[in-house]
């Protein structure tokens, strides 16, 4: 049973970066900006993570050097988006190529591969942590412990205040808005660096408090499957908090899997987070037919109408 | 007296002077990158030297570069397709992936006499890719599941089964590397006269093929309705879906036989991570060419030309191969600036008596 | 009394895109009345209004507000000054309660104070506010539980709790039941008994004779004169709204023998949100011109959309004689028997713009073969019929075949569709508003085809909000109000009786 409790307690630490991530794409996505970016700006976190603490050995300076590189990129992102219209998929997908390309390179080129660095020590939440079987999920570092804060803050925010009560109605009709004097493209860009910020922050976590390393492309693919949470959490903040413990769960298994000596070849499970999300995805489309949680305006670029 | 700018759509530009602004935006992009070398460590002075000298005037790498060009027609060909019929098939390393599969199960399993056994590798590669890319447009066309994550995901699901052979199925008993026996010689892509391989005309041969589809066949009328106006092409009696169906298809197709093209005639043998950087390189080069066949072919050859002088950086000045990638997005980053100001005018107006 | 001027207009020009919206157009509303501003579509009263509530910039011309002069720079300062406009559209976030969308308008309201305060501040202030007007407004409910009546009452709010001392209704009865629309209108006098301006825009008589206290009358962007309601007859009314006939062709005599049922519509009605078409039944004669003639919103689109085969939830039977549902038809199949579709919204269902001229016209006659099996497109047959049809329909404006469509200006892209469709003999013509936006010329051209076609024999369906057209065209005339044709009359037919059929049942 040693296993169930190394993968129980495995689970946070797995779930963190994809919520963080899914947290940040809705909130760029609520404003009607279609962000396909995550895997990059997740490796641009990632990587200057790393490179700042081999810089400052401070973990503290260097998420938050990570989250300040990650909305740096997202402002060319931004350009692209809202100043030159270009179509939302092509920016995303460029995005994320420039910032593959951009990471590796300063990883390279900065030394930053391959180097270890300790990371965050755990923390035990006594008396929790005692209890059988699920006492391990209350020993996570810190920044764990913050997610739920991270999101109980973000939840407010768009829920409970007027920026974000303005920034939703930016995301479902930015001609009404635009009426009602809101600056849509104001709106949208805050809503662009803020997410990145949260992106980042994923990416970095990945890196300086989870691998401990930097490997070029070592988000693999996750940035995307937080693009797909979005989706089917319907741009919910719980729910995408929901999915991302589930894919938790799945990633935390691979490890155990391989030491239980299980014979199932380890590739097959490495499949099943991408498996699941396109089977969640399929299965969405058939039950409900409803798309009336996508922000009305989503991908839509906003061009004012003349008004001489 | 207030003066204000206003952002106004342009009907249409003269052709000329779009192709002097995607020029002048290339241009500019060659220059960025350019300053991004010599940041990394490429003496200035050596840059043209390199790029243009010794990739394109030297016989050797000359036929490298056309070499590495045919695959990466075929992906940008790929896309070119999909994208005519906005179907963003992302899925492309993922169906070159299983065409490379396909085409090496022949080998593997030993089908048909040495003389038949590339031709049927040739046709298994299309059609494994081919059906890689059935899901996710039947998904999008029945349930209307986002091809985006649909495509990207098979990708994923797809490079783990090859890993998944590669260290254990298919790997080759003589080593301990994750890759297949290597091919016999008559399953390779035979080099023609003068060293140039068979993929090379084969990529050009297939880059006609789909000119003939978009420019001469039926099916490029219908395409051209549904990528620039969906909604008209509906009621003037386009069969939309058909159409989509057939574009995506093809693309997977094309895809798979790119995966053939890497395995038999690059590598020799199947290999764990053959496909990377052809994806999003196929995308790339679609973009930049428009979903223009011929000019999907010029962009894979600038692409191509990009990955060999990018081999020589990373064995002379020891800069990434990463470099490349950065490169191609910065020049499509440009591109797609200049496709602004082809498509908006910024005009002056008084407002106010 | 003399009451005093709230709004008044000097004079004002506006032109879009070459389009003269408004020609010297005078206006003055004045405190404390209903002020109705009538005319047909396409008189200019919405965008006379629009630059009242600052969304446009007059051309020449003034604007007085409490008789000084005033400079509008955007909505937002007519909103200062208390003006405020309900438009057609609702500008409302749909997934947004009420209170939520209030809140969004009222950015200058600074509370110091967390969000729940601000809301339920707003929630009081709206509830206060209907309760006075008489409104049953929940602000918690939201905008999309609401029916389209309860939307727009959330439109009045929104506008009088920002301060609006003139009001300006934007076809506000167009979206109502009787019964809702009763409500409104006598609610709206209540504001005016109060104090306040409020300007009605709007195309139906009824309306304006039952709460008007003023109405001025506009065409083709002038107005045409300001009186009382109760001063004129409501003949008077109308003759002065639809004008005299103003076309020189004669209209056509009684003479025509009809042919054979062609087009069968039976109890049409629209499934789904607003009961655009209720019940509408029609028999389409081979040889005729049918022209349905009403005031637009009454179901014209709907009824267009069904029978082109552009989705449109409806229920109920289109059969074409002889040959099956036209439900049923594909449009190879369509084309095969000949059905030629106009419809009103040429870029959007009719052309596609950013392709070429041949590529457009080329879907006319494609599924027949003519221009080579699927591997081989004949291009040059494309582009040899396409230019013996530039030349046939007097297609200007063509430096080339290969130009985009989008190039074409209105009347020669109208011309251009007509081509396409007249690719085949028609047996069946679909036309929507084939002339809007075309001048005398072009609209002669458009008319001529049409006409041409009823003589080879085709049924032809002229759906027009124009009466001159329908007057001049039409055969047979239906008047289209509610959903239904709900009156019929043989050539030659009595504009007065028409127009009364139009705004009788409204």
């Amino acid at each position: 049973m040693d296993l169930i409790t190394s993968w129980i307690g495995n689970i946070p630490e797995f779930a963190v970066p994809f919520a963080l991530a899914a947290l940040g794409l809705i909130i760029t996505e609520k404003s009607g900006v279609l962000a396909l970016g995550a895997e990059g700006l997740m490796l641009v976190g990632a990587v200057a993570g790393i490179g700042a603490y081999l810089t400052f050995e401070q973990n503290a300076v260097a998420l938050i050097m990570a989250m300040v590189a990650a909305s740096v990129v997202s402002l060319l992102f931004a350009l692209m988006v809202l100043v030159m219209r270009i179509n939302q998929v092509i920016s995303g997908l460029v995005l994320v190529f420039f910032c593959q390309g951009l990471s590796t390179l300063f990883g390279t080129l900065m030394g930053w591969t391959n180097q270890p660095v300790p990371g965050l020590g755990a923390i035990a939440l006594w008396p929790l942590s005692e209890l059988p079987y699920v006492g391990r999920l209350f020993v996570q570092n810190i920044v764990v412990y913050l997610t739920p804060l991270i999101f109980l803050m973000a939840v407010w925010a768009l829920y409970r205040s007027t920026p974000g009560l303005r920034l939703r109605a930016v995301g479902e009709n930015p001609q009404a808005s635009d009426a009602a004097g809101i600056p849509v493209l104001g709106y949208r860009l805050a809503a662009i660096v803020v997410g990145a910020a949260l992106i980042g922050l994923a990416g970095a976590f990945i890196s300086v408090l989870s691998t401990k390393l930097w490997i070029a492309n070592m988000t693999g693919g996750r940035g995307w499957i937080a693009v797909a949470l979005v989706i089917f959490a319907r741009w919910s903040p719980w729910k995408a908090l929901a999915g991302a413990i589930l894919f938790g769960c799945i990633e935390a298994l691979i490890p155990q899997l391989a030491a239980s000596g299980i014979k199932l070849s380890q590739y097959f499970v490495f499949m099943a987070p991408y498996a699941i999300t396109l089977g969640v995805m399929i299965w969405v489309a058939i039950g409900k037919r409803d798309t009336s949680s996508q922000p009305g305006a989503l991908g839509a670029p906003f061009i004012r109408e003349e008004r001489t | 007296m207030n003066r204000r700018y206003t952002l106004e759509v342009r009907q249409q530009m003269a052709w000329p002077w779009q192709a002097l602004i995607l020029t002048v935006s290339l241009i500019l992009g060659l220059l960025i990158s350019g300053a991004i070398l010599v940041w990394a460590g490429v003496p200035a002075g050596e840059l043209l030297n390199e790029f243009v000298f010794l990739t394109l005037f030297d016989a050797q790498s000359l036929k490298a570069v056309l070499f590495q060009a045919s695959p990466l027609i075929m992906v940008g060909l790929a896309g070119c397709l999909a994208f005519r019929a906005k179907f963003w098939n992302l899925g492309l390393e993922g169906q070159m992936i299983f065409g490379a599969i396909g085409a090496t199960a022949i080998t593997m399993w030993e089908i048909g006499s040495p003389a038949m056994r590339l031709p049927l590798m040739i046709i298994a590669a299309m059609v494994c890719g081919l059906l890689w890319s059935v899901a996710p447009v039947l998904l999008r066309l029945k349930l209307q599941v986002n091809e985006i994550v649909s495509t990207l995901m098979l990708n994923y699901i797809a490079i783990n089964f090859l890993l998944h052979l590669m260290y254990g199925a298919w790997k080759d008993p003589k080593d301990a590397f994750p890759y297949s026996p290597k091919y016999e010689s008559f399953e390779l892509l035979p080099d023609l006269a003068n060293g140039l391989s068979l993929s090379i005309p084969i990529a050009i041969g297939t880059a006609l093929l789909v000119l003939w589809f978009v420019g001469i066949s039926r099916g490029g009328l219908y395409l051209r309705f549904v990528d620039k106006s969906p909604q008209v092409a509906r009621a003037v009696g386009v069969p939309v879906a058909r159409t989509i169906l057939l574009a995506v298809l093809f693309s997977g197709a094309l895809a798979g036989l790119a995966g053939l093209m890497v395995a038999a005639g690059q590598e020799g043998r199947l290999t764990h991570s053959f496909y990377v950087g052809y994806g999003f390189s196929g995308i790339l080069i679609a973009f930049l060419a428009r979903n223009n066949p011929i000019a999907a072919t010029c962009a894979a050859l600038l692409i191509a030309t990009l990955f060999v002088a990018g081999r020589s950086l990373q064995v002379f000045y020891q800069i990434p191969f990463a470099m490349v990638q950065l490169i191609q997005a910065v020049l499509v980053i440009c591109v797609a600036s200049s496709d602004f100001f082809i498509r908006h005018r910024i005009r002056r107006v008084q407002v106010g008596d | 009394m003399s009451k005093q001027n709230a709004i008044q207009l000097k004079g004002v020009n506006k032109t879009f895109d070459g389009f003269r919206a408004l020609a010297y157009a005078d206006f003055t509303a004045r405190w404390g009345e209903v002020h109705a501003l009538l005319g047909e579509n396409g008189a200019g009263k919405s965008s006379l209004m629009n630059i009242v509530a600052g969304l446009y910039g007059p051309e020449g011309g003034s604007l007085f507000i409490d008789d000084n002069p005033v400079k509008l720079r955007g909505p937002k300062e007519a909103a200062k000054l208390g003006i405020g406009m309900v438009h057609q559209h609702f500008k409302l976030v749909t997934p947004f309660t009420v209170a939520e969308n209030i809140l969004l308008n009222l950015g200058h309201i600074q509370t110091s104070g967390l969000y729940r305060e601000r809301l339920r501040r707003v929630s009081d202030d709206i509830r206060a506010m209907a309760d006075r007007i008489g409104f049953d407004i929940d602000p918690d409910a939201p905008i999309h539980q609401l029916s389209i009546a309860e939307q727009q009452r959330v439109e009045i709010l929104k506008v009088l709790l920002a301060g609006a001392k003139v009001l300006i209704l934007d076809e506000p009865t167009a979206v109502l039941t009787e019964e809702e629309a009763e409500r409104l209108l006598t609610t709206v006098r209540g504001f005016a008994r109060e104090g306040a301006a409020v300007i009605l825009v709007t195309h139906k008589m009824n309306d304006v004779l039952r709460y008007a206290d003023q109405v001025t009358i506009m065409r083709g962007g002038r107005t045409i004169t300001s009186l009382r309601p109760d001063s004129v007859s409501v003949d008077e009314l109308v003759r002065l709204t639809v004008g005299e006939s103003t076309t020189n062709a004669d209209q056509p005599s009684a003479n025509r023998t009809p042919g054979e049922p062609y087009l069968r519509v039976s109890d049409l009605t629209s499934t789904g949100g607003r009961r655009a078409l209720n019940g509408l039944d029609l028999t389409l004669n081979r040889g005729e011109i049918y022209g349905i003639a009403g005031v637009g919103g009454n179901g014209q689109s709907e009824l267009a959309n069904a029978l082109m085969g552009i989705p449109e939830p409806v229920q109920g039977e289109m059969e074409i004689i002889g040959e099956g549902y036209l439900a049923d038809l594909d449009a190879d199949r369509r084309r095969v028997l000949g059905i030629a579709s106009i419809p009103a919204d040429r870029y959007g269902s009719a052309l596609a713009g950013p392709l070429s001229i041949a590529d457009n016209f080329a879907l006319g006659d494609i599924h027949s073969g003519r221009y080579g099996p699927f591997w081989y497109l004949k291009t040059r047959a494309i582009e040899a019929d396409a230019a013996e049809a530039v030349r046939q329909f007097d297609v200007q404006g063509v430096r080339s075949l290969k130009q985009k469509a989008a190039l074409l200006s209105g009347g020669n892209a109208q011309k251009l569709v007509i081509a396409r469709e007249f690719s085949r003999p028609p047996r069946l013509v679909l036309a929507h508003s084939p002339s809007r936006g075309l001048d005398v010329k072009a609209t002669e051209a458009v008319r001529e085809r049409l006409r041409a076609a009823r003589d080879d024999g085709a049924a032809v369906l002229l759906i027009s909000e124009d009466l001159d057209e329908v007057m001049a065209m039409a055969d047979r005339i239906g008047v289209m109000s509610a959903g239904r044709i709900v009156a019929e009359f043989s050539q030659p037919a009595d504009r007065q009786a028409i127009g009364q059929a139009m705004v009788n049942h409204v």
